[in-house]
């Protein structure tokens, strides 16, 4: 009882105890962004700078106040938000268009995205062909190539598992932008009242487009489904088929990205669409960290079903002190606990033991990711957003 | 024209269906999945509902196969009539996709009517009594396999190029038959998902996956039929 | 003390997490891409164009024909023959060539377009088919992967469809 109690995560940590366990963040943000300042460019230099003083700082005040969601949220938004900046500036810049003119995609001119892994594997595993319009290998025109970018994904998702939906993806920033505006939730309650089984729905989508992919031949979600075109790249439009699929993207971007976070706070998208997510939740069972629930403090208030953006609990689950497949481990069921009942969890060990190192061991790679993927990200956009600026 | 022996047409029919078999998988797939998904747990089951399902298909070729036989060409590649009946099928797929991922006729009303806390029935996983049961999971393998049978797919066509080649529709017939059992072997690991885990939420993702699918061949036979409509 | 054990091991486990994030960026990602790289994969010829067949070289220009790409059994995508024309800085003001397209010592089709200065501009021209293998259009028209006739890095791409409609659904 009394090992429990001490091991209990502190509100928060003394100044000079948070430093200390800031430094392994701080040395390897440097060593992430060393190599840019190597290079010519005082936007790039300011640029890599900020990034590596913002991860430092929320790292710190996650150690400081021992609260991870909201600190975890500050850097998410700003991936989200800052992601489509640079990206589309680096578009309109290279190509002059948002537009993926068909010229490009003949070239193998087409960053690659992550979102069409999942649709990849059976035509590669019967036909050796990959079904998306990029370079296997980095070109001059396109460094994102396929090799590279699965090889990140991959890499990743051993370290994080599905906490890949919130500390690298930079579309649920988007989202999470959006959810985090209003005060509170205009329809919270009836989101919650929602058929449970809806949660299935990034599984059938998931099942669906792997299943036409490999009958089709073509990466049927990001010609059809996906939201995140309206904000990334489309398909030049040039026939009433584009047509239709713009006004798809378009639509779902509006409902599901914007529209419905704002009416809710909740990641609705990420819960109740997004098929990589659901693919994500597979690699949950082999990742080793999870959020768990002290049966004996839980006073089912439900304040942490509340709290969870994608949906993530139920009232079953937290009977059994276990979240759904789908947690991505973002940390708000975690702060929201009134009782520290709800625990980061290291499989294999006693849950609510030593719920402050599991939380640390995950966090240390799950923020060394964040800021490897995310942070170069942020730099690039704050360093386009520099260029563009009329002030020097 | 080049008479070829049966003999000779039949060991090709049976090596032209194994060759082509991953294409009929990746044409019949989509709808082979999800509505096996959607049966009973039980290698057994899955075996009876996959010869079922065949052997619709099997009957839709061989229907398909007399009547433009007797019609008297056996599906030239640049028949006209192919996209009118491609678009056509697609839409009857579509409408028998969503009719059985919906759970009709195990309901009267499955979209419209709704259970007492407002959810639809489009997830509801409700067990239906056991004689409905077979006899609706018969019919729905019966009405997809027929209407995957006469769909017209690339390897339907190839073979019935090589139909026509032959002497009588008895050999035609019979070229399509072995044919046929030459792709079906493609199936046999269906079967398979027989032995995967059922739960509720499996079964609900199979339906859903049916809805999506369904919208899918709604909208590539709907443009097939509108094109062919407007440009002839 | 089995349980002691398994805690012992999930702590070494989370240990090899933490190794492995420090990896990604050194070792692993680079590691992962190579095995991506060489697993013998390759971009569907309908985005790539396929495998080249033959280069006829010309005064200051090769044109390059690629072997027929004949799309999966559903891939909505029509048969075609890619013909590059490279490099384009080279290339006279107006092209217009007799192309054997199947190795057979006849021309197939005869293709002409003008090289627009502007590098992203799409040149104007035509492909006029001289046998009943292959397709005529026009360009500026509509285009599709198998019917196409643009500016791709330094050079110009056209690609002809087959007439053929065989293996296709559509």
């Amino acid at each position: 009882m009394a090992s429990r109690v001490l091991a209990r995560p502190p509100a928060f940590r003394s100044v000079g105890r948070s430093l200390l366990l800031t430094l392994p963040i701080a040395l390897w943000s440097l060593l992430m962004f060393t190599p840019s300042f190597r290079e010519p460019g005082r936007d790039r230099h300011i640029g890599s700078l900020a990034v590596i003083l913002f991860m430092t700082t929320l790292f710190f005040l996650m150690m400081r106040t021992g609260k991870t969601y909201q600190w975890r949220r500050w850097f998410f938004v700003a991936l989200g938000l800052l992601f489509p900046v640079g990206f589309i500036a680096s578009l309109v810049a290279v190509r002059g268009t948002m537009s993926i003119p068909v010229e490009r995609m003949v070239s193998g001119d087409t960053p690659f995205c992550y979102m069409v892994i999942p649709m990849l594997f059976i035509p590669a595993a019967l036909a050796r062909t990959i079904i998306f319009p990029g370079s296997i290998l980095p070109t001059a025109n396109n460094p994102h190539s396929i090799a590279i970018m699965i090889g990140i994904w991959l890499a990743m998702t051993l370290v994080v598992g599905k906490g890949w939906c919130s500390y690298v993806c930079f579309f649920g920033g988007i989202e999470e932008g959006f959810a985090a505006i209003p005060k509170r939730a205009r329809i919270g309650r009836s989101v919650r009242k929602l058929d449970p089984r809806l949660r299935l729905v990034p599984w059938a989508i998931l099942l669906f487009v792997v299943v036409l992919s490999a009958a089709l031949f073509e990466p049927v979600y990001c010609m059809w489904l996906c939201p995140f075109k309206t904000v990334t790249e489309y398909p030049a439009v040039h026939s009433v088929e584009t047509a239709l699929q713009m006004g798809i993207f378009i639509t779902l971007f509006a409902g599901l990205v914007i529209v419905l976070p704002f009416l809710t706070k909740k990641r609705t998208q990420c819960a109740y669409f997004c098929p990589f997510g659901a693919f994500q939740s597979i690699f949950n069972k082999i990742n080793l960290f999870e959020i768990r629930f002290d049966r004996e403090k839980c006073v089912d208030c439900t304040l942490c079903q509340t709290a969870c953006p994608i949906m993530a609990l139920s009232a079953e689950s937290i009977r059994e002190g276990k979240t759904l497949m789908n947690c991505m481990k973002c940390g708000a069921c975690v702060d929201s606990c009134k009782k520290s009942a709800a625990v980061w969890h290291l499989k294999g060990t006693k849950v609510a033991l030593k719920p402050e190192r599991a939380r640390l061991l995950f966090l240390y790679g799950a923020w060394a990711m964040a800021t490897m993927f995310g942070g170069s990200i942020l730099a690039n956009s704050i360093a386009t957003m520099l260029h563009w600026l009329p002030v020097k | 024209m080049v008479v070829v022996p049966i003999s000779t047409g039949a060991g090709e029919a049976l090596l032209l269906g194994l060759a082509t078999g991953p294409v009929c998988l990746a044409s019949c797939g989509p709808v082979v999945l999800p509505w096996m998904l959607v049966q009973p747990r039980g290698v057994r089951v899955q075996a009876r509902q996959l010869s079922i399902f065949l052997a619709a298909r099997l009957s839709g070729y061989l229907l398909f196969a007399a009547t433009v036989w007797l019609a008297g060409s056996v599906i030239p590649r640049s028949w006209s009539g192919r996209s009118w009946l491609f678009g056509g099928v697609q839409v009857l797929l579509a409408v028998g996709l969503l009719v059985y991922a919906a759970g009709w006729p195990h309901t009267r009303c499955s979209f419209a009517d709704s259970s007492a806390d407002g959810s639809s029935r489009l997830v509801q996983i409700d067990e239906p009594p056991r004689s409905h049961r077979s006899r609706s999971h018969r019919s729905g393998a019966v009405t997809l396999g027929f209407l995957t049978g006469i769909s017209v797919c690339p390897p339907f066509l190839v073979a019935g190029v090589r139909a026509a080649q032959l002497g009588s529709l008895a050999d035609a017939l019979l070229f399509f038959a072995v044919f046929f059992f030459g792709t079906a072997v493609w199936f046999a690991p269906f079967v398979s998902l027989g032995v995967v885990r059922r739960s509720s939420s499996f079964v609900t993702v199979a339906r859903m996956v049916a809805v999506l699918l369904a919208c899918w061949y709604a909208f590539a036979g709907g443009s097939v039929l509108i094109e062919r409509a407007i440009y002839g | 003390m089995r349980a002691r054990i398994i805690a012992v091991l999930a702590y070494a486990a989370a240990g090899l997490t933490l190794a492995i994030a420090v990896l990604v960026p050194f070792v692993l990602m680079g590691t992962f891409a190579r095995a991506v790289a060489h697993a013998g994969l390759h971009v569907d010829a309908s985005y790539s164009g396929g495998t080249v067949a033959r280069t006829f070289t010309r005064s200051g220009h090769q044109i390059v024909v690629y072997e027929p790409v004949r799309p999966h059994a559903l891939q909505r995508v029509d048969p075609f023959v890619q013909i590059v024309f490279r490099p384009a800085a080279s290339l006279p003001a107006h092209v217009s060539e007799d192309i054997d397209l199947d190795g057979d010592g006849q021309a197939d089709v005869r293709v002409s377009f003008t090289v627009p200065a502007d590098r992203r501009a799409r040149p104007a021209g035509e492909v006029v088919a001289l046998n009943g293998k292959y397709q005529s259009f026009r360009m500026p028209g509509s285009y599709s992967f198998s019917k196409l006739m643009v500016q791709s890095g330094d050079a110009v791409l056209v690609r002809v469809p087959l007439n053929s409609s065989a293996g296709l659904v559509r």
